[in-house]
């Protein structure tokens, strides 16, 4: 895969503070690329180092081999970009709000804003003025916008903001079709975990301006170990049974019987002993891990680990 | 560029705002043109038979009151006056004129203050506005660097202020011409320059002047221009900037009688047409010193604009 995207060891110091910490990751084309992490830890600050809109105390970051920092022009050429909400020129129409943007870049033809009005749906009403838009169509316009010069990358902050589930899956779907079809990367970010698992390849939580970790998205949820729960009784006496056999693995007590953290294999051990120690099994089940809980885990231990 | 200077004059004219200023200044130029129409009175228009020997007897008051002067300002007043007349009892050119279209024109050229103050709205919110509609995180994610962005920022205000200057000379012209009529044979604006009298086409005189007049507007609107792109606040810009437009002359001409240094101020030089048709606020200014300090405010203006704005984390 082609790295489109690089930031190598990116600092960003704002009077004094520490906002964003000697973060490192590339993003291939092709694939879109989460950035999660919680209010504050940094995402709309990275991304607006990476479209040039803030400067990079130390550390660099390229598009298609060209430094934002010096190369600007060339970098942002392949970038195209919501930042926050898609604010427009609400006293021009929708027409002329991108007829505005396509000036900006090079060889934007008639006919390639018309396509591009007809790919996010907007044919009908592109003629009015902007301020009579609902937010869902502010959100496609805003997307028609950073479309219109074919870019390499697709940046978008927050971009199912105050959307309806309908708007936030008609996002969703474009942003997959656009990866998926012209190849584009899309690096998207969110506080909102449910819609990252349905959307990206890979993630990077970032937290306290630190990116913790990186991952692809099934290897992020599942991890390498997955959840089972036992349903058993007594549950007491069985968790002090795993708690001797498994000491490292976490055994705690659930609703009825114990959860435990382990290897597949290890099951079909458990339940001999368990029998052995005459405790009744009535069920056993995979416990799949939610992004959330797996996004909570992960923020905390990383969190604790770099504040220890 | 091009393009750049095209999307800004758009959002000026796809805002009702605009209308509504251009609306008032033709407004104002009819209202000007009816009141001194009511005022005048076409008949009572007389030429003095004897009007060379009433100015052969002012040139003669004037020369013993050039001798009584002390002041080299006073001296230059009345040398200056003279020096007209005499060219006039020359040139058989008579004091009275009738009222025409270029006198309207000259009068109605007062109107250039309200213009300034448009166009230092305009200028006040082409950057600020950015920054306040969120727009500016659009706009400068484009493969065109900032300084770019800036200049096709302010050459459009400088088009604007052009296009609103044009309009109330040409609207000001046409209806002076309905008015109060052409003059029959042209007359000559008589302008007095290192003690040289000569003749100047009127339409030049009053085109000249008006470019003169707007040379303060203009140093306004650059700096309500810097004040929106350094403090990305409009009110401010237009706050400032109109408070100067409207006090700056006066306090700077109080000031230059107690003190010499007033001569640095940025309104004591802004009006050119002292070198030409008056005496300096200050003494010992002359016209390079006042384009050396124009050119100085407006180098300082620029680069405050465009420095921040270069630097500016965009975090709106």
């Amino acid at each position: 895969m082609e790295t489109i995207v690089e930031l190598t060891n990116v600092t960003k110091v704002i009077k004094g503070r520490t906002i964003i910490d000697d973060i490192s990751f590339q993003v291939n084309k092709g694939e879109v690329f989460g950035f999660l992490g919680p209010n504050g830890a940094g995402k709309t600050t990275t991304i607006r180092m990476i479209v040039g809109l803030m400067g990079i105390t130390s550390g660099d970051i390229t598009i298609g081999g060209a430094s934002i920092k010096s190369q600007f022009e060339e970098a942002v050429r392949h970038v195209g970009a919501i930042v926050e909400n898609p604010e427009m020129y609400k006293f021009l129409s929708g027409y002329q709000n991108l007829v505005h943007y396509a000036r900006m870049s090079k060889g934007i033809t008639k006919e390639k804003i018309r396509e591009t009005v007809e790919l996010v749906g907007l044919t009908d009403r592109i003629n009015d003025k902007v301020k009579t838009y609902s937010l869902g169509m502010r959100q496609r316009l805003g997307l028609a916008q950073c479309l219109l010069h074919d870019p390499d990358v697709l940046i978008l902050d927050e971009p199912t903001n105050g959307l309806d589930p309908a708007g936030i899956r008609e996002i969703r779907d474009y942003v997959r079709l656009l990866a998926r079809e012209k190849n584009m990367a899309v690096i998207v970010s969110s506080h909102l975990l449910s819609e990252m698992e349905m959307m990206c390849d890979r993630i990077g939580i970032i937290q306290n301006g630190r990116l913790i970790d990186v991952q692809h998205m099934k290897e992020f949820v599942n991890g390498s170990e997955v959840m089972y729960e036992l349903e058993v009784t007594p549950s007491e006496a069985a968790l002090s049974i795993l708690r001797t056999y498994y000491p490292h693995a976490s055994a705690t007590l659930s609703s009825n019987g114990v959860a435990v953290e382990l290897p597949k294999i290890e099951i079909p051990n458990i339940v001999k002993v368990f029998v052995q120690e005459d405790i009744k099994v009535f069920g056993i089940k995979e416990v799949a891990k939610t992004l959330e809980d797996r996004f909570l885990e992960v923020t905390a231990e990383k969190g604790a680990a770099t504040r220890g | 560029m091009v393009n750049l200077i095209k999307n800004e004059w758009m959002k000026i004219f796809k805002r009702p705002g605009t209308f509504v200023m251009i609306g008032i200044l033709i407004v104002c130029i009819a209202l000007v043109g009816i009141i001194i129409k009511a005022q005048h009175n076409d008949k009572d228009f007389v030429q003095d038979s004897n009007w060379q020997q009433v100015l052969q007897e002012e040139n003669n008051a004037l020369k013993q009151q050039l001798a009584q002067s002390r002041t080299k300002i006073e001296k230059e007043f009345f040398k200056k006056e003279i020096a007209i007349n005499e060219y006039r009892i020359e040139h058989d050119i008579p004091t009275r004129e009738k009222y025409t279209v270029w006198s309207f024109v000259k009068d109605s050229s007062q109107l250039i203050m309200l213009a300034g103050l448009f166009i230092i709205i305009i200028s006040a919110g082409i950057v600020a506005s950015e920054f306040n509609w969120g727009t500016i995180k659009l706009l400068l994610i484009r493969p065109i660097n900032r300084t770019k962005i800036l200049l096709s920022k302010y050459l459009t205000v400088l088009l604007f202020a052009l296009f609103l200057l044009a309009i109330l000379f040409v609207f000001s012209t046409a209806l002076g011409a309905i008015l109060f009529g052409m003059p029959e044979k042209a007359i000559p604006y008589l302008n007095y320059f290192n003690g040289q009298v000569s003749e100047q086409n009127i339409v030049v005189h009053l085109l000249i002047d008006y470019g003169l007049s707007s040379i303060a507007t203009i140093m306004l609107v650059t700096m309500a221009f810097m004040i929106s792109s350094v403090f990305r606040n409009s009110s401010l810009a237009i706050g400032l900037s109109l408070f100067l437009l409207f006090t700056g002359a006066q306090f700077t001409a109080l000031l230059s009688m107690k003190f010499n240094w007033a001569k640095y101020l940025l309104f004591a030089n802004t009006d050119l047409r002292q070198y030409f048709e008056g005496t300096p606020m200050v003494d010992g200014m002359t016209l390079p010193f006042s384009i050396t300090m124009l050119l100085i405010y407006f180098a300082i203006f620029q680069f405050l604009a465009f420095y921040v704005f270069k630097k500016r984390d965009v975090a709106a």
